[in-house]
């Protein structure tokens, strides 16, 4: 025990000799600098994913084809979808009758499909 | 238990440059001691070191607090790049690395301060990995046992037998510098 305690000693003293900590302002400008790189490269990483998924897509939906040319048939389709909903007159009819929940129902099940009875 | 990096580091992994610059700020320096001291090569200890900060980026937004202290595992990945990299150097023969221990021995000359530092430092660098990073954790890094011990991954008992064993090395191969610090006893 006394043995371990005077190499503790002896360690101690020995190593108060070497310096305690390397500067580094340089170094540390280094890291930062490196920082920057990854994070360049992890946000240039998620528009990668996106595209590669996109690019998937486009394989699915049009093999081989450019990657414009399935997004402008998309687009196209979106247009002319929205554009004949708001062009063409409604396809309900005018005078389909109305109901509400209000109002008992004109009909019941028991008369469906048979002639109807005069009251 | 409260980790005084744990905010800085979810940071840094989102993206926040500033929060880099703070986790390089505290530990950087003593990162490159530890390497440093390890591999006594300053362009090598400075290249695992930006290794371990790299991979402290590449993980950053992953890590949980509540489990290990941050600092630990930082410097439990800054000593594992060393063991890495000191295994893949080729091996020095013992009389070699014994010779470079002695090189500036002068039994019974007056060495001055700079020679006496060269001297510590060689005999640090021939002790084996595991004592001298029990050695550099304790005394340069002012680690506690149980801290040293969490980052080396060892029991309080095993890091204290090996920093005992790391000092008495350290002590025989530091013999013939008796007056050092004006008392060698």
């Amino acid at each position: 025990m006394r043995d371990d305690s005077s190499d503790r000693i002896f360690t101690d003293r020995a190593l108060a000799h070497l310096s305690a900590e390397f500067s580094g302002a340089d170094y540390e400008a280094a890291l930062l600098a490196a920082y920057d790189a990854w994070n360049a490269r992890r946000a240039d990483g998620h528009w990668a994913a996106l595209r590669a998924s996109l690019r998937q897509i486009s394989e699915s939906v049009w093999p081989g084809a450019p990657l414009w040319a399935p997004a402008s048939a998309i687009t196209f389709a979106l247009l002319l979808g929205a554009g004949l909903g708001v062009a063409l007159p409604s396809v309900v009819p005018e005078d389909q009758p109305v109901f509400s929940l209000e109002q008992p129902a004109g009909f019941n099940l028991s008369s469906a499909g048979t002639a109807q009875e005069d009251p | 238990m409260h980790d005084p990096d744990a905010e800085d580091v979810a940071k840094a992994g989102r993206g926040d440059r500033d929060a880099a610059a703070r986790l390089i700020a505290r530990h950087g320096a003593k990162l490159l001691t530890v390497a440093q001291r390890m591999l006594t090569n300053r362009a090598e200890a400075e290249d695992a070191v930006q290794e371990v900060f790299l991979r402290l980026w590449t993980h950053a937004g992953r890590w949980r607090p509540g489990g290990a202290k941050f600092e630990t595992w930082l410097y439990r990945v800054t000593l594992n790049q060393c063991y890495d990299r000191l295994r893949r150097r080729p091996t020095r023969p013992l009389e070699e690395a014994a010779e470079l221990a002695d090189d500036t021995a002068l039994p019974g000359a007056r060495l001055s301060e700079k020679q006496i530092g060269r001297e510590i430092a060689n005999a640090l660098e021939t002790l084996p990995e595991r004592q001298k990073a029990a050695i550099l954790l304790c005394h340069f890094q002012e680690c506690g046992n149980i801290e040293a011990a969490e980052i080396m991954g060892l029991s309080v008992e095993a890091l204290e037998s090996l920093l005992a064993r790391g000092r008495r090395a350290l002590r025989a191969r530091l013999q013939h510098l008796k007056d050092f610090a004006g008392d060698g006893r």
